[in-house]
């Protein structure tokens, strides 16, 4: 068995005495692709931004890569990307300026050919010399990939990097995410509301519902535990109002 | 990874219009400051020429060109006013920008998910902030000197050129402290409107509300290049006047005259004291910006509006 590349044991945050995450429990295997449902407001992007050293949760303990989110913040750092919702990235700048910059924040010793080689990976280099706030926003969210793996860092997380997508956009999103994870072995934990998106894409599932996690299954073992629910949409309103 | 921040801070604002437009408008306001001191001389000039004249053929002596009684450096008096004005604005308006992008973008939350400490982030910052004052400062100083010459028709001597870059030196110190003033802004609000509207405010407050109390309401107070002494009847404008020591802008204004000997001489130390406030004020907003910076939440992105 694989050491876990995400542990996450008893996690809770509150705001302002609102509880959001509540004891949470997780792992994670490398190599998976997470896809993390839940409501608005269920605590998903907490969740991630806990797990991205953003802020410092009230109770438990959250492992990224080995390595604890509140006290090793800088080796967590070091092996994640990250693409929040609707990053609208340095307007005045160009493409490749962004990733330059973030390249060289990431430490990465050659920051312009980071830039240009995942610029071609991810086959946007026609973008390379444009200034991103003229940008579309399935164009902005292609070098909001491109800057949270030009590192190429162990675990990506996505929050909601479908929305403001067309549905060409969000194609071409989950053809990046199966070739990230395949080619380069990324383990992706992506927050998202788009159930046929997790069904094609992920590999395991997990279903937080008001700061509780109430589920967690491989999508072959979901869709074997549920064989009368007709689409994983069913499966999850299911979940959420059975509570798991 | 200080020096990567600051770079990146000062190509954003190289590209941003409203920045560019006030720092062009700031170095109109120093040449204008040189223009007018180049006007009134040709003024005073031309009427002692005059009354020179007129005396000659009166045949009585005239009295000395009182044009070179009055130190060369005084030419740039209107300066003084100016940074108050102009310059603390455009450092008020240079601190926003330097810090609001990455609170309503969200670019916060990728830098910060980055191996990037947070007081190395506030100190990137600051340093370009200071880099793009200092360079704007320059620039006036150039302007400044290039008035003085052509003034004078001859390069000023070292100690003009040294009380000059005195005069700006303590000039940069008197800005920082509002490009903080619009970090500390930005880092306290939630909206990128209410964050420029209570930087300006804190701005009217320093520059004209302030020195209307411990001047005694003296309505020009604000706009005089010379701090005037108190002189009022009313008790509680006597009592709001004991607190000018520790105006601001007054003293900056009082040391300024003293450096460009538009006031009446004082010892070094005197001037030194006057920038004690201003000194304090640095170091607290520095310190107050660091801790605002470790303290905010960059996860969530502040509104746009």
């Amino acid at each position: 068995m694989s050491i876990a590349i995400i542990e996450v044991r008893n996690l809770s945050h509150q705001y302002d005495s609102t509880p959001v995450l509540q004891g949470i429990n997780l792992t994670i295997e490398p190599g998976e692709v997470f896809g993390f449902l839940g409501h608005n407001g269920a605590g998903k992007t907490t969740a991630v931004n806990i797990m991205t050293t953003l802020i410092v949760p009230t109770s438990g303990t959250a492992t990224v890569c080995g390595h604890d989110v509140v006290n090793e913040r800088r080796d967590v750092a070091r092996c994640i990307g990250y693409l929040p919702s609707e990053v609208r990235l340095y307007g005045h700048m160009t493409a490749t300026e962004n990733l330059v910059f973030f390249a060289k924040l990431s430490g990465v010793s050659n920051p312009h050919a980071a830039a240009a080689e995942t610029l071609e990976y991810l086959d946007c280099t026609d973008l390379a010399n444009l200034r991103v706030g003229s940008f579309s926003s399935g164009m902005r969210q292609r070098i909001g990939i491109a800057q949270a793996v030009l590192h190429r860092p162990k675990v990506l997380f996505l929050d909601e990097p479908t929305s403001g997508l067309d549905p060409l956009g969000v194609r071409q999103l989950r053809e990046t995410i199966i070739r990230l994870n395949q080619d380069l072995g990324m383990t992706v934990f992506m927050n998202t509301h788009l159930l046929s998106e997790v069904a094609k894409v992920c590999t395991t599932i997990g279903v937080l519902s008001h700061g509780e996690l109430i589920y967690k299954e491989s999508i072959a073992e979901t869709l074997r535990r549920f064989p009368d629910e007709a689409s994983l949409e069913d499966i999850y309103v299911r979940m959420e109002v059975t509570g798991g | 990874m200080i020096a990567t921040i600051a770079k990146h801070q000062l190509l954003l604002l190289r590209r941003q219009r409203i920045f560019l437009g006030m720092m062009c408008l700031f170095l109109a306001m120093a040449a204008a400051a040189g223009m007018l001191g180049w006007s009134s001389h040709h003024t005073i000039v031309r009427v002692y020429d005059d009354a020179k004249q007129l005396l000659a053929n009166a045949g009585k002596p005239a009295p000395p060109n009182p044009f070179l009684l009055t130190p060369p450096l005084s030419l740039l008096s209107n300066m003084t006013i100016y940074i108050p004005l102009l310059g603390a604005l455009l450092a008020l308006v240079l601190g926003h920008l330097s810090m609001i992008e990455d609170q309503t973008d969200g670019t916060g939350r990728l830098i910060f998910s980055r191996p990037v400490s947070r007081t190395t982030y506030v100190l990137g910052t600051m340093a370009s902030a200071s880099s793009a004052l200092a360079a704007i400062l320059a620039a006036s100083w150039w302007v400044s000197a290039l008035s003085l010459a052509i003034v004078h028709r001859s390069i000023p001597s070292v100690q003009e050129f040294g009380q000059l870059t005195l005069f700006y030196g303590l000039s940069w110190s008197y800005m920082f402290a509002f490009a903080l003033i619009g970090m500390v802004t930005v880092l306290l609000t939630q909206r990128r409107s209410l964050a420029l509207l209570s930087a300006i405010g804190v701005w009217l407050i320093v520059t004209f509300a302030v020195p209307q109390f411990t001047s005694g309401l003296r309505p020009s107070a604000s706009l005089n290049p010379i701090t005037d002494p108190v002189s009022t009847s009313q008790r509680f404008f006597k009592v709001t006047a004991k607190a000018r020591p520790y105006s601001v802008v007054e003293q900056y204004k009082a040391a300024s005259g003293r450096i460009l000997q538009t006031a009446t001489a004082e010892p070094v130390w005197e001037t030194m004291r006057r920038v004690l406030p201003l000194a304090i004020l640095i170091i607290g907003l520095v310190l107050a910006t660091i801790r605002l910076v470790q303290q905010h939440d960059f996860s969530r992105s502040a509104s746009n509006e």
